[in-house]
C-alpha cells in the first residue's frame, strides 16, 4: 500500500536517527565518573531531546542538536587527559549518519511519495557517507599519530585546515540562491 | 529553476568550524576526526551540484467534461542531465479529486491532501531520460478550471540544494452538470413566429385543433371539416393552433450560495440551467441567459448546438462574487430581455438584489416563472427554542414572499430538496395553468 510506505520511510528515519543520536549521547558517558558523569547526563539528555525533535519534527534544531552532542563528546575528550580515543571515527560517522538520517525524515514529506529508486539511492548514498566517514576519520587519526614532522607540522596543518573551513563557512554564508530569469 | 541551499549546510560547517577550532585549541585530533567527515561533504556537495537540466510540459486529454468524468493530467518530463530526486506536485482544484491509484503504472504513490489539494510523488531521472506521469483526475463539481498548475522540486546528491521551479502552462477543462432528462416544459403564453414545439395561442398552420369556421375563399380542401359540414349545411373548415417557437431566458440568482451536507443552491440552479437549456434547445427555442449575481453576466437568446456550448460555457463561470452594489435589471441590454421571452428564474430567493429584480420583471410585464430552490434544508437543524422559531419565521417570510410574487402573476414553486426538476416543472405548468398564464 502506497500511504503506508510514505508515512513508514518518515518514520523509519526518524527514529534510526534518535537511536543513533542516543547512542552518541550515552556512550560517552561511560568514560566518565562521578559529579562530571551526572552533568554530562544533562548535556545526554538535552542532546537526545533536541535530536529527536530534529529528526521527528522541527527540522531547524538539527544544528543545535549536533553542537550538544559534540559539546558532550569534546568533554568527555577533555577529562580522557592525553590518550587519543580510538573510537572518535566511530563518533564522527555517527554524527554524520544521524545528521543526514534526519534530513531524511524531514525531506519524506507527509504529502510525498518516492518511487523506490529514488529510496534505494538515497539510502546508498547515506551508507556510503557513513563508511566514507568512519574511513576518513580513522586516516585522519593515523595522520595524527605519524612521528613525522613533530608537533609543529601538526599545527600548522591544523590551522590551514581550520582555515579552509572557516573560509568555506564564509562561501557558505554568502547567498547561495539563484532566482530564474523572469520570462 | 530557482536554487535554494538547504539548512543542512549551515549546520554541518558550523559544527565542523567548531570542531575544528575546539581541536586546534584543546590539541585533539579526534575532534578534526569527527570534524572532518561533515566538511568533506560540504564541499564534495558544493563540488558537484549542478543546475538540472529539466524540460517539463504538462497536458490535459480534453478541454470538456461531464461531472463524474475522469480527466488525464500528463506530465512529461525531459532531463538534460541527472536528477537524484524530483518532487512533483500537481495542484488539483477544489470540485476535482486526485487518483486513489499508481499514475501509469508505476511505483509512485499519488495522494490527494487537504486544501488546497495536491498531488505529489517523487521520481529520479536519468540523465537523457523522458518520463510521462499520467495522473488520473475525477470531476466532482461543475465549473470552469485551469489544470497544470505543478510545482517542481529537484535535489542533488548529497541534498544541499534544491531547485524549484513553477509551471504556469495551465490547461483550459469545463465541467459541465450532467443534464437531466426533462420531458416536459414550462410553456411560454406568448411564441415567436418561426417554427417550433410549442402550440400557439394563434390560429394557423399546425397539428392541434382549435376552432372550426366557415370556408373562405383560399382555404385548402383538406382543411375541411365534412362532419361539420354536413351538420351545419354549409361548408366548415378545421382552423389549429401553430407550432411555434418561443424565446426562453434563464435567470440565475448568483447574490448568494447556501451550501449544506445536501449539496449548495447554486450547484442545483446551475445543474438546473443546464438542463433547461439543453431541454428547451431541443425543441428549437432560443434560449438566453442572465446570470445576476456580484458578477452580471448575460446571454441573448440564440437557438442551436453553438448556443448551448455558449451558454454552458457561460454557465461554467458563474461564481458567487461578494459585492454590496446594488444591481438592477436596467444594467441588461434591452436585447437580453425580449418582450414576449418566458423567463424561468432559478433563485433561492435569499438576496434582496435578486428578489428585488424579480419584481422589477414583474413590474414590466414579462412572463415569469420562479423556481424558489429551498435554502431551508441546507441551512441544517436550528438549536434551540429560538432557532426553531427563527426557522419557523424565515419559512413564513419565504412562503408570503412567494404569494406576493403569485399575486403579481407569476408562478412561483418551491424546490425541495426531495423532488426532481421534472416534478418541479410540472408544478410551476399546473400552476401557471391555474392562473390562466399558460395554454391548458
Amino acid at each position: 500500500m502506497p500511504a503506508p510506505r510514505r508515512a513508514r520511510t518518515r518514520l523509519t528515519c526518524g527514529l534510526a536517527a534518535t537511536a543513533v543520536a542516543a547512542v552518541l549521547a550515552l556512550a560517552p558517558l561511560a568514560e566518565v565518573t562521578g559529579t562530571l558523569r551526572e552533568a554530562l547526563a544533562w548535556v545526554a539528555g538535552l542532546a537526545m531531546v533536541l535530536a529527536a525533535a530534529a529528526a521527528l519534527r522541527l527540522g531547524s534544531l538539527l544544528g543545535p542538536a549536533l553542537v550538544v552532542l559534540l559539546a558532550e563528546y569534546t568533554v568527555v575528550l577533555v577529562g580522557r587527559g592525553d590518550r587519543i580515543d580510538a573510537a572518535a571515527p566511530l563518533f564522527g560517522a555517527g554524527l554524520l549518519l544521524y545528521a543526514e538520517l534526519a534530513s531524511w525524515a524531514r525531506e519524506a514529506r507527509p504529502g510525498v511519495s518516492d518511487e523506490r529508486p529514488v529510496l534505494v539511492t538515497r539510502a546508498i548514498v547515506v551508507a556510503a557517507s557513513a563508511l566514507a566517514a568512519l574511513g576518513l576519520g580513522v586516516l585522519v587519526l593515523l595522520a595524527a599519530t605519524l612521528p613525522a614532522g613533530g608537533g609543529l607540522a601538526r599545527l600548522a596543518i591544523g590551522v590551514v585546515a581550520t582555515t579552509l573551513t572557516l573560509v568555506l563557512v564564509v562561501v557558505v554564508a554568502r547567498p547561495m540562491s539563484t532566482r530564474a530569469p523572469r520570462g | 529553476m530557482t536554487r535554494r541551499p538547504s539548512a543542512k549546510i549551515a549546520a554541518y560547517v558550523g559544527v565542523a568550524a567548531l570542531a575544528l577550532l575546539a581541536g586546534l585549541t584543546l590539541g585533539r585530533p579526534e575532534l578534526v576526526a569527527v570534524a572532518a567527515p561533515l566538511a568533506v561533504l560540504v564541499v564534495a556537495g558544493l563540488a558537484t551540484a549542478r543546475d538540472p537540466e529539466l524540460d517539463a510540459e504538462v497536458a490535459v486529454d480534453r478541454e470538456r467534461a461531464l461531472v463524474g468524468d475522469q480527466v488525464t493530467v500528463t506530465l512529461s518530463l525531459r532531463a538534460g542531465t541527472r536528477v537524484e530526486r524530483l518532487e512533483v506536485l500537481l495542484v488539483v482544484p477544489p470540485g476535482m479529486e486526485g487518483p486513489a491509484g499508481s499514475p501509469g503504472g508505476s511505483s509512485v504513490a499519488p495522494r490527494t491532501t487537504g486544501t488546497p489539494r495536491t498531488w505529489a510523488a517523487a521520481v529520479t531521472l536519468a540523465a537523457g531520460e523522458e518520463r510521462a506521469l499520467d495522473i488520473g483526475l475525477s470531476c466532482r463539481r461543475w465549473g470552469a478550471y485551469w489544470l497544470g498548475d505543478v510545482h517542481l522540486r529537484a535535489h542533488d546528491r548529497f541534498r544541499l540544494f534544491t531547485w524549484e521551479r513553477h509551471l504556469d502552462r495551465h490547461a483550459p477543462l469545463k465541467v459541465f452538470p450532467v443534464p437531466e432528462a426533462l420531458r416536459a416544459l414550462v410553456r411560454p403564453a406568448e411564441t415567436l413566429v418561426s417554427t417550433g414545439s410549442h402550440v400557439a395561442p394563434q390560429r394557423g398552420d399546425g397539428i392541434e385543433f382549435a376552432d372550426l369556421r366557415s370556408f373562405m375563399p383560399g382555404d385548402r380542401p383538406r382543411s375541411i371539416n365534412w362532419r361539420a359540414t354536413a351538420r351545419r349545411g354549409g361548408l366548415m373548415v378545421n382552423q389549429r393552433h401553430p407550432e411555434r417557437a418561443t424565446d426562453v431566458v434563464l435567470f440565475l440568482d448568483s447574490f448568494l450560495d447556501v451550501r449544506g451536507p445536501a449539496g449548495s443552491t447554486l450547484d442545483r440552479a446551475v445543474g438546473a440551467a443546464a438542463s433547461l437549456a439543453a431541454a428547451y434547445l431541443r425543441q428549437r427555442d432560443r434560449v438566453g441567459l442572465v446570470s445576476f449575481g456580484g458578477f452580471v453576466q448575460w446571454l441573448q437568446p440564440g437557438g442551436g448546438q453553438t448556443a448551448l456550448y455558449r451558454l454552458l460555457d457561460t454557465l461554467m463561470e458563474t461564481q458567487v462574487f461578494a459585492t454590496a452594489a446594488w444591481k438592477g435589471i436596467r444594467h441588461l441590454p434591452p436585447r437580453t430581455l425580449p418582450a414576449k421571452a418566458l423567463i424561468v428564474a432559478l433563485t433561492p430567493l435569499v438576496d434582496e438584489r435578486g428578489v428585488a429584480a424579480l419584481f422589477d420583471l414583474l413590474a414590466r410585464g414579462y412572463d415569469l416563472a420562479v423556481v424558489d430552490i429551498s435554502p431551508l434544508a441546507r441551512t441544517g437543524a436550528a438549536g434551540g427554542e429560538w432557532g426553531g422559531l427563527a426557522e419557523r419565521l424565515w419559512a413564513l417570510e419565504r412562503e408570503t414572499l412567494r404569494h406576493r410574487y403569485q399575486r403579481l402573476g407569476a408562478a412561483v414553486v418551491e424546490w425541495p430538496d426531495a423532488l426532481h426538476l421534472q416534478q418541479v416543472l410540472l408544478e410551476v405548468e399546473a400552476c401557471r395553468r391555474r392562473a390562466g398564464l399558460a395554454p391548458g
